[in-house]
């Protein structure tokens, strides 16, 4: 069996019972049978989230309908001493998701309504089981869009994107979520159904919303937030560059930025991720031979964006492209972004695990970084390929593997440590768009001093004073946060050998 | 000299505590003024003035210094204007780490020639990037200092120094606690250091101006206008703020700066002589329109959704307020004259427009300076927010014993 879940699997199938006697008929009572789960078979899904590898088997799962039933599951949960964690669709990617300490999961899927949508001052409010390319797709007939655009934007919810901080291949022009988060409706750990920030974009007081958007589900749930809507741009277009390698192409992408070009998207698609794409359904017709891609899209006024095409095109050749294509159409657009886009199913195929890393450094340092992440995934044997958001320096160099293969485990996990070192040491950070969780939780000192994570444990504490609100994530030891649980049982972090 | 300041002289020396005769600013005493020259000394006076329990009151360039509630109740001055080094620009990246202390005009002109602009430009000639920061300043072009911030030097009451965020561009790793010092004034901490995410300078810029009148209907062509794609900076400005800047006798003027591509730039400034009568301008007008938004003796600022704002601004002017509006932002702000600093009556009436105004428009207003006599007694931050009782849980967490800027933030935090 998978080892690092089947610690925690085993030891859920052998309990009988909640060790909360009572919580579950607490939880009932509120949102009815059909609401909660605590079957171990209805349970299951809930074990992990995008991150296989951590796993932890929930007491219960409930599914409230509004904001009521939510303050009124976190009261019953308190009563009974349970911890307890938000879930959107669970397609987070560091194990933020899950439920230590025989926590429940307060899953907010049916709190999906998008409560208003105000087109003349570009704002919507929503509940945060919306589906964040429901949103767009609702605002498109104004000629709007909600920007931040994850890769998994056709299942993740709001309330998710809203505790990562999600990015998305577009951010780099557009933004994060928190800088289109305006105002959110929370509940906090003691139940209290708080208002926090300002439609306007201007609260009175501190910027409490810019603190909890990125909070990993740690200081409250969401139940309402309101977004910024941004205009679609006149036009786009979406260039194709064949690169001999991928140092070139990061050459390129200096050379855009430095220029001052602002595109919506940079991502570069190395040669393994090639190679993997034209052998699955995904095949794109990209040349094998190809050291790498760039995918540059550029939006705006017509005017403009005819000029930058230009620009970009002649960056990118000076660079040393082999060819630049710009998409004819929208089928050849789609084509261009299956590349990046079809990259994880590609990758998914070779093995029965993928693990998509994560991680920020100057751009400017990326050819000398990836040339480190492929020798230290060359070191440990493992497949590894990168796609990545070039233009913000965001990597994610995307290992397949098999969790079965403990030994393979055990080197995925250290070349993961040892990628998140040499990109701390260029400057950079451990996460980018997928966050902390569970995942990176023990490399947070890799990046922060003790002074810096108490700060944070400030934050922590005024919020979530008891620590029950999604224990056991982002803070490296229980040193930190006086969590009402320290023993995070329930989840094994996966053993270095 | 009271025991605690002379205590404050032994710990950190005589040379670095300036003694004077109790001096009232913002409604505080002040004993004695602090100027910290670097992060280190900063730290080391905050352990200290903790130990003593001496409060103190924060200033940058002092521009922001009335956009405060008073009393403050302080009683050292504490200057951050000698945190200061060469900013580390990183063209390459597009990101600089500045020192709190800089002056903003001082960081634009070191950023001449990167190819980078600074994403900030609050009025305010003296103002220091921290007092930018901490008052979460807006100006024309740059109305969300938050935006430019990727990672923050801070210290904190306990003399802490701690560093949130980082250099690069995109970061979700742990608390994104800067913006937590963004906006709150002081309160929570003491700005050191920010590392800034720049803005390329536009290959062209342009400004041209568009008369106005007072009906709110015309508005919605004004917002219109705001919102084209090239426009960087909107301000709809009452006709006595642009001054002989007006190039004619309209009762008011949209100012505009497009700024971007230029061919961008010149299909717009096309648009907008074409559907809205815009003239070329020169670059000085939109420092003019600002007028409203840096000069007393009394200002309020009102935030409202963007189609809003004209119902309020009708308001403020039956009440004699000069508006200033950056349509697109649903930022409003009106100037009112007063009859001396002890006008109560004439900041009463002003005030009660504003209240008028954010009841009809919804959205919130702030005193964003005023003399202290006007504002003791009233919420400078607008009425109670509904966040209230958190913002004191954060406060207590940051600042237990209220050292820093005590009195000064929202509900008297």
């Amino acid at each position: 069996m998978h080892s690092a879940r089947s610690a925690a699997r085993s030891e859920g199938s052998a309990r009988a019972e909640s060790p909360r006697p009572g919580l579950l008929a607490a939880l009932r009572e509120i949102v009815g049978a059909g609401g909660l789960l605590a079957r171990p078979e209805d349970l299951l899904v809930y074990e992990a989230d995008g991150l296989t590898v951590h796993g932890a088997k929930p007491a219960a799962v409930v599914l409230p309908r509004d904001k009521t039933e939510v303050v009124r599951v976190v009261r019953a949960c308190r009563a009974h001493g349970a911890p307890f964690v938000p879930r959107g669709a669970g397609t987070g990617l560091s194990g933020g998701a899950i439920a230590l300490d025989d926590g429940v999961v307060i899953e907010c899927s049916r709190m999906n309504r998008m409560l208003r949508i105000d087109p003349e001052n570009r704002v919507a409010v929503v509940e945060p089981g919306v589906v964040n390319a429901d949103l767009s797709q609702a605002v498109a007939q104004h000629g709007l869009f909600y920007a931040p655009d994850p890769s998994s934007q056709m299942a993740c919810t709001l309330g998710g994107n809203v505790a990562e901080n999600s990015g998305g291949p577009h951010t780099l022009k557009y933004g994060t979520t928190t800088q289109h988060v305006l105002a959110l409706e929370l509940v906090l750990p003691d139940g209290a159904l708080v208002r926090i920030g300002s439609a306007t974009g201007f609260p009175a007081g501190s910027d409490l919303v810019g603190a909890v958007v990125g909070g990993e589900g740690t200081l409250g749930i969401v139940t309402e937030i309101t977004v910024r809507l941004s205009p679609v741009p006149e036009h786009a277009e979406t260039l194709l560059g064949i690169f001999p390698d991928v140092v070139s192409a990061c050459r390129a992408v200096g050379a855009v930025i430095a220029a001052g070009l602002v595109p919506a998207a940079l991502e570069i698609v190395d040669r393994r991720t090639i190679a993997a794409v034209e052998a699955s359904v995904y095949a794109a017709g990209l040349p094998t031979d190809a050291g790498a891609v760039l995918l540059v899209e550029l939006d705006g006024p017509a005017v403009a964006v005819a000029r930058q095409v230009e620009r970009v095109r002649a960056l990118a050749l000076a660079a040393g492209a082999r060819e630049v294509a710009i998409a004819r159409d929208a089928a050849e657009r789609a084509r261009f972004w299956r590349a990046r886009k079809g990259a994880f199913g590609a990758m998914g195929r070779l093995a029965p695990d993928l693990y998509v890393h994560d991680a920020v450094v100057p751009r400017s340092r990326l050819p000398e970084i990836l040339e480190r992440v492929c020798e230290i995934g060359d070191r440990y044997g493992l497949r590894l390929s990168n796609v990545f958001h070039a233009g913000d320096g965001n990597l994610h160099p995307n290992i397949s593997f098999d969790r079965r293969d403990a030994d393979e485990l055990r080197r995925v996990v250290a070349a993961g440590e040892e990628i998140l070192k040499v990109c701390v040491e260029a400057g950079g950070v451990i996460s980018g768009e997928h966050g902390i969780g569970t995942e990176k939780r023990a490399y947070l000192s890799m990046v922060f001093s003790d002074a810096d994570l108490g700060a944070m444990c400030r934050l922590r504490a005024a919020f979530d004073p008891d620590g029950v609100c999604n224990p056991g994530k982002i803070f490296p030891t229980t040193r930190f946060c006086m969590e009402a649980n320290p023993k995070a049982r329930g989840y094994e972090r996966v053993e270095l050998g | 000299m009271s025991a605690g300041v002379g205590r404050l002289v032994d710990a950190l020396g005589p040379e670095a505590v300036f003694l004077h005769e109790p001096r009232a600013v913002e409604g505080a005493k002040l004993e004695a003024t602090l100027r910290p020259q670097s992060g280190e000394a900063l730290a080391e006076m905050l352990r200290v003035l903790g130990e003593e329990a001496l409060p103190v009151l924060l200033r940058g360039g002092g521009s922001r210094l009335a956009t405060a509630n008073v009393p403050c109740r302080a009683r050292v001055l504490l200057e951050t204007g000698g945190l200061d080094f060469a900013p580390e620009i990183d063209a390459e990246e597009g990101v600089a780490r500045c020192a709190a202390g800089g002056r903003l005009a001082a960081l634009g002109a070191a950023l001449a020639g990167s190819g980078f602009e600074l994403p900030l430009d609050p009025p305010g000639r003296d103002a220091t990037l921290g007092g930018a920061l901490a008052a979460a300043a807006a100006g024309p072009r740059f109305a969300q200092p938050r935006d430019a911030v990727l990672g923050l030097g801070v210290v904190l009451a306990s003399g802490e120094r701690i560093r949130c965020g980082g250099r690069v561009v995109k970061n979700v790793t742990g608390y994104d606690l800067a913006k937590l010092f963004v906006g709150s004034f002081g309160t929570l901490g003491v700005i050191e250091w920010a590392w800034l995410r720049l803005v390329p300078a536009p290959e062209e810029t342009r400004v041209c101006v568009a008369p106005f009148g007072l009906d709110p209907e015309e508005d919605a062509s004004a917002l219109a206008a705001a919102r084209r794609p090239s426009v960087r900076a909107a301000a709809l400005a009452d006709a006595a703020l642009l001054g002989d800047a007006a190039p004619g006798d309209a009762p008011r003027w949209l100012v505009i700066e497009l700024a971007g591509d230029a061919a961008a730039v010149a299909a717009d400034a096309e648009a907008l002589a074409r559907e809205h009568g815009a003239l070329p301008a020169e670059a000085g007008a939109l420092e003019r329109a600002r007028g409203a938004q840096g000069a007393g003796p009394l200002r309020i600022r009102i935030a409202a959704r963007p189609t809003r704002p004209p119902a309020a601004a009708l308001r403020l002017r039956e009440a004699g307020g000069e508006v200033l509006a950056h349509p697109a932002r649903g930022l409003a702000w009106a100037r009112f004259a007063l009859e001396g600093p002890a006008d109560e009556r004439g900041v009463d009436r002003a005030l009660a427009a504003a209240t008028r105004a954010v009841s009809d428009a919804g959205g919130a207003r702030r005193l964003e300076e005023a003399p202290v006599a006007a504002r003791e007694g009233r919420e400078v931050f607008g009425g109670a927010t509904a966040s209230l009782a958190l913002e004191r849980a954060v406060k207590r967490q940051y600042d237990p014993a209220g050292l820093l800027n005590p009195g000064r933030f929202v509900g008297g935090l």
